[in-house]
């Protein structure tokens, strides 16, 4: 097996996957990676190093953190909404107008219809993304002389700016949902595909000698010890996937669609519907926040061993 | 509790502490680590601070340095009491590997308080140099501070305060993460230099022997929450060696005594 | 397990190879009609690809985009580092700010873009705004993370040597945190030209982006896919050079970690 033992050269899809996993800010690459062990300092969560002693004072009680972390967001509210109030610019509508045309197109089915077409075309795009990321991921970890000579090619297709896929596809494909999800699901299979093989060159190698010695079947292998392994690595690809798929989302709505979030956005620009506008850009905005912390939910639960076993 | 001192002889005195006392957390947690501690330093003086692991002796280091303040009771240095961080005063951390800066040059290392004192670069860098060389080190202030061995990291670390001119130089278990003769050869560089640069040392360490070879004056804390439990004057002299002085009977009577007091409760 | 491929020139031999049967695998279902018919030949597009190098139309293009991918990038490296050492070295700034950092960055900004065309109309300019916008994230949260993980040790010796706010920020916070600040700055690149071109296909701001959507739209695809091919190879050349000046830059923290 090549790729516990062979030590990853620069340019190898191994050590150059690190940057991908750092969408939501992780360790600084090939920290704690180098060397044959690879270890478990995978999945973006930095090891080593003690960190500055807090000052000794009391415990801030619950409400007084509460406090801290949101008496900014209401400064920032308030003064959105006074400051805009008093807008004369046309294309800078006051907040209560915003919010009042956010209502409206909410309660009137507008948007809802719009989010539905949005979010199942990203659900069913990341969705294709992931299994074909994880599980061509799982096959180029395991097998180090296919990983190094793909790499090259691995890279050219990630550093190709996802946007620019969207006129070509739509264009070949025609305007459909289908297209959408392709465009979606191919710029999501890259993050996915390179954090993947990132995790299961980190399976410790006692693991690895252990199936080996003990005549693991290949499937039982790959499903009971490769794929956990790299589980928490595979989700920080997804991670990092997800705010691209929500952009490449918006951007191939706004290029040609009749429905979803981008093309009420553009459409409300076009007809000179300011307070829409802003309100379809917000909703955009909160819809990717929500999104963000529920796969922050979902991922504590999916990890727990991960984060019970110390291994952050 | 222990001061034979009288008070007309505070002038001589670098640092002072009268009645400190230090505790961390309130209600159930209350846990008092320093009791009505006092200490006095002369100039020119080396003084060891001992005492068991846990008994709380970083925890004093750090009110004598500044970076904690005690609930009560005051610290003086130069005859200025003590609020914060004081320009007499500068420390060489236990933990060098950690307390020198990586991508900093040894030199830079060393210059660097200095650079935050004002002082102009050429001036900076021949300090620098200067002490580089105090501690053995000279010639090797381009060399990052991970190239270098542990005894050489802490060397760097001990030109560093003395580059700063400190009046006092606290030591915080200076030489407990290095081997065996490395520390031997550490000990006998920073009584050379003491005598050399008459300045005045506090250490603080667990290790009986080494506060015993190094100090004229050695203060033993104990009991929790700790206190000053004895002072012994070693008068040892300025020649010291390792073997021969640690085979006088003195120290024995003094490593006894120590013994005896850390022991009692 | 094939171990004539540690040599590199067979390495090399292989990747050429893997590049040849993925060009022909394209051709045969070019050519089967199994996609649509405008979809062009590798032979169509390798000459798109070479009449493109002396099209001058194309450099001015692609130029533009990388200046304002550029510009973008740096405002926001430089914003983005101030105020996360900023925020990270403060406990109370980093609490406070910590909800709308989170909302900051999972905002896909590109959404916000008809909004600033509106008050900056088609032009470059609005084009840096957005990805500056879109590329502050990265850096600004890892910054934050760098600045967050002084060492306690490095905390204590600033404070002893009484070192002043304004060198402590420059020598001290700085260059601790630029392991994390590194990576930031790596993936904001990608970031940025991805806006780049991303607005410039769904907006008339000039560039290639806008130059894709054009021969798309005229039915030159075979030009539209060259161009695709050179953002690919731009994106590729940057996150390469990236790499090698971080690892220039950062021989200390490599060497830490020995």
């Amino acid at each position: 097996m090549t790729s516990a033992t062979a030590p990853a050269s620069p340019g190898d899809v191994g050590t150059q996957a690190n940057g991908t996993t750092s969408g939501t800010g992780s360790q600084p690459s090939r920290a704690s990676r180098r060397g044959a062990s690879g270890g478990r300092a995978s999945g973006g969560r930095a090891s080593g190093g003690r960190q500055a002693a807090p000052r000794r004072k009391k415990p801030p009680t619950a409400a007084g953190q509460l406090l801290q972390s949101t008496w900014l967001i209401v400064v920032v509210l308030v003064l959105w909404w006074v400051l805009s109030a008093r807008s004369t610019n046309f294309f800078i509508p006051s907040l209560q107008q915003i919010l009042e045309a956010l209502g409206t197109d909410l309660t009137n089915g507008v948007i809802a219809g719009g989010a539905l077409y949005s979010l199942s075309n990203l659900f069913v795009g990341l969705a294709i993304a992931v299994v074909l990321g994880v599980g061509l991921g799982l096959v180029l970890g395991e097998v180090g002389w296919l990983r190094r000579v793909v790499d090259p090619v691995i890279h050219f297709f990630r550093c190709i700016p996802q946007a620019a896929l969207v006129p070509l596809i739509i264009g070949t494909f025609g305007i459909g949902q289908g297209p959408k999800m392709g465009t979606i699901a191919f710029a999501c299979f890259w993050p996915i595909l390179l954090n993947t093989i990132d995790g299961v060159l980190g399976v410790e190698p006692t693991v690895r000698h252990f199936s080996k010695v003990y005549r693991v079947p290949k499937p039982l292998y790959f499903r009971r010890v490769v794929l956990p392994a790299a589980l928490p690595q595979i989700v920080a690809g997804v991670r990092v996937a997800l705010p691209i798929g929500i952009t490449v989302m918006v951007v191939s709505e706004m290029f040609a669609s009749t429905e979803g979030l981008g093309f009420y956005i553009l459409n409300s620009s076009a007809t000179f519907q300011v307070p829409q506008t802003w309100a379809g850009a917000l909703l955009v905005g909160v819809v990717g926040y929500l999104l963000s912390v529920l796969f922050v939910f979902a991922e504590r639960r999916l990890l727990r061993w991960y984060y019970a076993s110390g291994a952050k | 509790m222990t001061i034979q001192d009288s008070p007309a002889a505070a002038t001589t005195h670098v640092m002072q502490v009268r009645g400190m006392s230090m505790s961390y957390g309130t209600g159930a947690a209350f846990n008092p680590i320093l009791q009505d501690l006092d200490l006095d330093v002369v100039a020119g003086e080396f003084v060891s601070i001992v005492g068991p692991s846990g008994v709380g002796k970083t925890t004093l280091l750090r009110c004598l340095s500044g970076l904690l303040t005690p609930q009560a009771g005051t610290i003086t240095v130069s005859g200025d009491e003590v609020h914060g961080p004081h320009p007499d005063l500068a420390v060489v951390f236990q933990d060098y590997s950690r307390s020198l800066m990586p991508w900093m040059t040894t030199r830079e290392n060393v210059a660097f308080p200095l650079q935050g004192k004002g002082l102009g670069k050429a001036e900076r860098n021949a300090l620098a140099d200067e002490n580089l060389a105090a501690v053995g080190l000279a010639g090797q202030g381009d060399k990052y501070p991970w190239e270098m061995s542990g005894g050489m990291q802490q060397r760097v670390a001990i030109a560093r305060a003395l580059a700063y001119q400190a009046k006092v130089l606290l030591m915080d278990e200076p030489f407990a993460s290095v081997d065996a003769q490395t520390r031997f050869d550490l000990e006998d560089l920073v009584l050379k230099l003491q005598h050399e640069l008459g300045v005045t040392i506090l250490l603080v360490t667990h290790d009986i022997d080494e506060a015993l070879y190094l100090a004229d004056k050695v203060v033993v804390i104990a009991e929790k929450p700790a206190t000053v439990v004895d002072v012994i004057e070693t008068g040892f002299g300025e020649d010291r060696d390792q073997l021969a002085t640690k085979a006088d009977p003195r120290f024995a009577e003094a490593r006894a005594r120590i013994m005896h007091r850390l022991k009692k409760d | 397990m094939n171990p004539t491929l540690s040599r590199p020139a067979w390495l090399l031999l292989a990747r050429l190879g893997a590049v040849a049967l993925i060009l022909a695998l394209w051709q045969t279902v070019v050519s089967a009609g199994l996609l649509p018919s405008m979809v062009p030949g590798i032979a169509d597009v390798a000459s798109a690809i070479v009449t493109s190098l002396s099209n001058p139309l194309f450099w001015g293009a692609l130029g533009r985009t990388l200046l304002a991918a550029l510009a973008g990038w740096m405002i926001a490296t430089v914003v983005g580092v101030v105020l996360g050492l900023l925020i990270g070295s403060i406990r109370f700034l980093d609490r406070s700010t910590s909800i709308l950092i989170d909302f900051g960055r999972s905002f896909p900004v590109l959404a916000l873009m008809p909004v600033v065309i509106m008050l900056l109309g088609s032009t470059t300019t609005m084009e840096i705004v957005v990805v500056a916008l879109s590329a502050l994230w990265p850096v600004l949260v890892q910054t934050i993370y760098g600045a967050r993980r002084q060492e306690a040790a490095v905390a204590d010796t600033v404070a002893v040597f009484r070192i002043p706010a304004g060198l402590r920020f420059r020598r001290v916070l700085l260059p601790g945190a630029m392991p994390f600040i590194a990576t930031g700055v790596r993936i904001s690149s990608a970031i940025s030209i991805l806006v780049a071109v991303g607005v410039e296909v769904i907006s008339q701001a000039p560039g290639i982006g806008r130059q894709i959507t054009l021969m798309q739209q005229n039915q030159q695809w075979d030009v539209a896919f060259a161009y695709l091919f050179f953002t690919g190879l731009v994106g590729w050349g940057i996150a390469v050079g990236l790499q090698k000046i971080e690892d220039k830059l950062l021989t200390w923290k490599r060497q830490m970690n020995d």
